[in-house]
């Protein structure tokens, strides 16, 4: 295959916080600004924008832009929720390829806290809010309970396989300033932790907050040395499989194949995986659409690996959504952020060893029952 | 069935429009209206203008039987609204009807938290059913 020369080259990511310190403006403002200096560009080098903010409307990616001061020849706003920032990013590489645009800036965040969560997703789309929100139905905490009893009923998953997931993030977490959640978890406090909506207890639910992230596409040689990141393969598939309420696979399923192929690599050639964890079960249906083990063979696989950043499968190596925190549609770019910190030897403390490639995986946008979206990019230090 | 008859809470309540108005008048009179293609022939929920299997416009409206087993649930604590808090857990399904389309749905009544996968349910009859905003069930 031939390797694409567009890639990332600078990423930011704000404080997180509970609480909004700011407007969403700003923090998008705050991301961007680290974006462009760890790329070590300026405003005016920026010529395209394209935003995933689920407040961001009635503003948009055109008016972001005046907000912003510059002018661009590309402009998207994205709505595939944690999904949209790893599409985003793809959609800004093809728009360079294709000669609209040479830098595109592609910022992601949300004013969260759990009231702003909860008036959100009363009201996220036209099916949730017809009819599901008048059956009380929990919000996502009650929708993702299904679909875990499901997995734990057709596969046998046990509750403490789920929560290593959790356990292992938590333990990178520690080594990770942002994380809001960083204290030390065991499996017992996992395991013994208040219920939320069964079999879901309060460690497989995210934590709503408010910060941003934002990395800059462009030429990976326009990069500062050592600094940029090639883009080996990426795909999309979204509402697959269709009509179902809780299904147990995503649009992954349909094109892990080709994004392997392409890529050149394969699950075992990943020296990382940043997967959207909302919850962990969607952590384990993507681990399996995207090729991680076979059919139904989640159990085994969660009980014979680790999940830390030094663990045999580093898994969201900075903590996660589930430990950092959401940030509304900000918790589709985390893992992005993440990935590329890593590429570019800049993780600090929790810092994977020798690190060359790995695998980012974007899911999310609730509807009737689930997520619908998936998106996923293999990275490469370039 | 539960709590004040005379005073339900406030539950929040779908908003009607020219695609879902047979099945909101239809659950006023305690009864399940499906949509059905005249095409592909197959039922489906939640509804549309369109076949979501075919793209076909040939729908009819038809009262479905009410009966249904439960794929998936959930003891859900924290509802998200408060109307439900005085019923908490409410228990939170998937639902496969007899007609074979999915829904989500509650399970309501005292031993609701008897449910589990694959249990038969049917509709709560009237009149306690007009309490509901949706079609809401009970275990059979």
């Amino acid at each position: 295959m031939t390797k694409s020369d567009i890639g990332i080259v600078g990423c930011g990511q704000t404080p997180y916080s509970k609480r909004a310190q700011g407007t969403l403006v700003g923090y998008l403002a705050d991301a961007a600004r680290r974006a462009l200096d760890s790329a070590g560009m300026a405003r005016g080098d920026i010529d395209g924008l394209a935003v995933a903010a689920f407040q961001l409307p009635p503003d948009n990616a055109v008016t972001l832009a005046e907000q912003f001061g510059i002018t661009v020849s590309y402009a998207d706003y994205f709505t595939a929720g944690g999904a949209g920032s790893v599409a985003m990013m793809l959609a800004a590489k093809r728009a360079i390829e294709d000669g609209q645009a040479k830098a595109v800036l592609c910022v992601a965040g949300d004013l969260y806290d759990v009231g702003a969560h909860y008036r959100l997703m009363g009201n996220f789309n036209q099916a949730l809010s017809n009819y599901a929100q008048p059956h009380g139905f929990g919000g996502p905490n009650g929708l993702f309970a299904l679909v875990t009893r499901k997995h734990m009923e057709a596969y046998g998953t046990t509750c403490e396989q789920f929560g290593r997931i959790s356990v292992g993030q938590r333990a990178s977490a520690a080594l990770n300033d942002n994380a809001l959640l960083r204290g030390p978890m065991t499996m017992d406090d996992y395991l013994n932790a208040r219920m939320i909506a069964d079999p879901l207890r309060l460690f497989d639910c995210v934590l709503p907050c408010t910060g941003a992230e934002a990395v800059v596409v462009a030429a990976v040689d326009r990069a500062p040395k050592g600094k940029g990141v090639r883009v080996l393969s990426g795909a999309e598939q979204h509402n697959h499989p269709p009509g179902e309420v809780a299904p147990l696979h995503i649009g992954a399923a349909l094109y892990r194949d080709r994004l392997w192929a392409r890529a050149g690599y394969g699950p075992k050639d990943m020296q990382f995986a940043q997967i959207y964890d909302d919850y962990p079960v969607m952590v384990a249906i993507q681990l399996e659409d995207l090729g991680y083990f076979g059919a139904g063979e989640a159990p085994g696989f969660l009980a014979r690996h680790d999940f830390a950043w030094n663990g045999s499968l580093p898994l969201n190596t900075g903590g996660g959504q589930l430990s950092c925190g959401q940030t509304g549609a900000g918790g589709g770019m985390i893992g992005l952020w993440e990935a590329v910190t890593q590429l570019r030897h800049e993780a600090g403390a929790r810092q994977v060893p020798k690190v060359e490639r790995g695998l980012v995986a974007g899911y999310g946008m609730v509807g009737y029952g689930h997520g619908l979206g998936s998106a996923s990019v293999v990275l490469e230090r370039a | 069935m539960m709590g004040d008859m005379a005073n339900p809470p406030t539950y929040p309540q779908p908003r009607e429009d020219a695609t879902n108005a047979p099945l909101i008048a239809g659950w006023r009179e305690g009864r399940l209206m499906l949509q059905r293609c005249g095409d592909c022939g197959r039922a489906f929920f939640y509804p549309r203008p369109m076949c979501p299997h075919c793209w076909s416009e040939k729908l009819a409206w038809f009262e479905a039987s009410g009966r249904g087993r439960i794929v998936a649930y959930s003891h859900v604590f924290k509802p998200h609204h408060p109307a439900f808090d005085a019923e908490a857990p409410i228990v939170l399904i998937e639902a496969a009807l007899e007609e074979g389309a999915l829904m989500l749905t509650r399970v309501v009544g005292e031993d609701r938290t008897n449910a589990r996968s694959r249990m038969a349910i049917s509709l709560v009859p009237m009149p306690e059913a007009a309490r509901y905003p949706l079609p809401t069930f009970v275990l059979a």
